[in-house]
């Protein structure tokens, strides 16, 4: 398993965003679906070693972050691209995921070549010596992307990764995910349902810190059958688990 | 990495011709590109990569907001006025400016308040204290070396020429401090141009003179007090947190 949680909880002053979530998942592509507030991003941060959990345990790559030398070696292994991602301006394309690939202490030797086909992976390869600042909000995401998975992460974790695609790179992203998965376990906390129907092998619903629905999409269509509000059959589904959570 | 991308195949390529069926243009292209778009790094960035044993570290450095051109260009400018100030009128300009620039500075090295990706810097291996911890210490020292320079160079006595070393030591502490805990550069410039004047302020009124703040020895034991809490307490906001697991 490359993510190992029990009892997971975070809680920022009297705010619980995280409240007691069990999971347990290896490689392939990993859904997280729920309202604004639900708990998706805090969960992923703590996943990506950024925040230390409240209370409960939580193991990543068979690791415990909670240690510098093992979660400097989960680190190594990890791709993260947060809600927010913050851009230096100056930098181009290619330098910026360059310095995170270092950041990530990639042996140098390996990194001209993983920047290079990074950029490519993401459709950037004409862009790869632009300044950020000249990029639009989708080319930077892509960038976001880029850097994420530079180091072929074995972990990758994904907040809100389609935000500023276009539908087309929005399918091709999908495809893309669907080939990571094959060797990595990747996370994508997202809004958008068709995402998750499309490239997840497994999807976990949140609502109000806790997980309240975990199966396949096909799962989770099938629990929209008998009601839920929505345009197509996994958006009806996903509204009916969270109409009965609410009740 | 040779999975589906956000584009399609590179097959456009090949249009200008036939070529053998074994070729392969994705990997032949990611070739080129490995090597157009790299960036060797430069001679610091190589030396500090040896010293620091760590690329990373070393790209981390060499790309510091206060160790830039522009910056760096801008306290030489600030100090060499203050160097021909110092010779004109005979105050120590240098002395006085120096300890400020390098608050400002060190303020500005590396932190939340002015790093706008470091919700992703948090996620690396190489930890964000061991990038603040190389980045202060280069701009104090660089901060030291040019002020130290520049007051040799505006003809102050020797006492003066390093006086301005400890408390300098002092608002740099202070600023990183302020601008740890608070989140925020400015906060942490703010601090370190107040402490300054401040003491410099109180050191005029106690006894009219400009340069109390510098001279004055029995300031020595609190400057240290106070570089000393400063940077423990840096050390203690950005220490590692501790999960459960």
């Amino acid at each position: 398993m490359n993510i190992e949680t029990a009892g997971l909880a975070r809680r920022f002053g009297s705010t619980q965003a995280v409240a007691g979530v069990d999971l347990a998942t290896g490689p392939g592509v990993f859904g997280l679906l729920g309202p604004n507030g639900a708990g998706k991003t805090t969960l992923l941060r703590m996943m990506a070693t950024v925040i230390p959990p409240s209370s409960g345990s939580l193991r990543l790559l068979g690791r415990d972050p909670g240690r510098y030398g093992p979660r400097r070696e989960i680190r190594r292994r990890l791709g993260y691209l947060p809600q927010n991602l913050g851009y230096y301006p100056s930098f181009t394309v290619a330098e910026f995921i360059e310095y995170f690939a270092l950041l990530k202490e990639m042996p140098s030797a390996r990194v001209p070549g993983a920047v290079a086909a990074a950029v490519e992976q993401v459709g950037l390869g004409e862009r790869a010596r632009t300044k950020l600042r000249t990029l639009s909000g989708g080319m930077l995401r892509r960038v976001g992307i880029a850097q994420a998975i530079v180091n072929d992460p074995e972990l990758l974790l994904l907040d809100e990764p389609t935000a500023g695609l276009d539908p087309e790179q929005r399918v091709s992203f999908r495809a893309m995910l669907r080939d990571l998965g094959q060797r990595a376990t990747v996370v994508v906390s997202t809004h958008l349902v068709e995402d998750v129907g499309a490239a997840c092998t497994e999807v976990a619903l949140m609502h109000q810190g806790k997980i309240v629905f975990r199966g396949t999409p096909a799962e989770l269509t099938a629990r929209g059958v008998d009601g839920g509000a929505g345009d197509a059959p996994l958006e009806r589904g996903y509204t009916a688990v969270l109409a009965e959570a609410r009740s | 990495m040779n999975g589906p991308g956000l584009t399609g195949d590179r097959g456009g390529l090949a249009a200008g011709g036939p070529l053998p069926p074994d070729v392969d243009l994705d990997r032949v292209w990611l070739g080129v590109a490995t090597q157009v778009w790299r960036r060797p790094p430069g001679r610091v960035e190589r030396l500090a990569g040896r010293l620091l044993r760590s690329p990373g570290l070393a790209r981390a450095l060499v790309t510091t907001p206060s160790l830039l051109l522009g910056w760096i260009i801008a306290t030489v400018v600030m100090l060499a006025a203050g160097a021909v100030a110092t010779r004109a009128s005979g105050t120590p300009w240098v002395a006085l400016a120096a300890p400020a620039l390098a608050a400002a500075g060190i303020a500005y090295a590396y932190g939340p308040g002015m790093d706008p990706a470091w919700e992703l810097c948090c996620s690396m291996a190489v930890s964000d204290r061991m990038v603040l911890l190389v980045r202060a210490l280069a701009v104090f020292a660089f901060n030291a070396l040019l002020g130290v320079a520049a007051s040799a160079v505006s003809g102050a006595a020797a006492a003066l020429t390093f006086g301005w070393l400890i408390p300098m030591t002092a608002m740099c502490g202070l600023a990183l401090a302020t601008a740890t805990v608070t989140r925020s550069a400015n906060a942490g410039v703010a601090a370190g141009l107040g402490g300054w004047l401040i003491t410099v302020l109180a050191g005029k009124s106690a006894d009219g003179q400009t340069i109390t703040a510098i001279t004055d020895s029995a300031l020595v034991l609190p400057y240290l007090a106070i570089a000393a809490c400063g940077t423990a307490i840096a050390y203690y906001v950005t220490r590692i947190p501790r999960g459960t697991a």
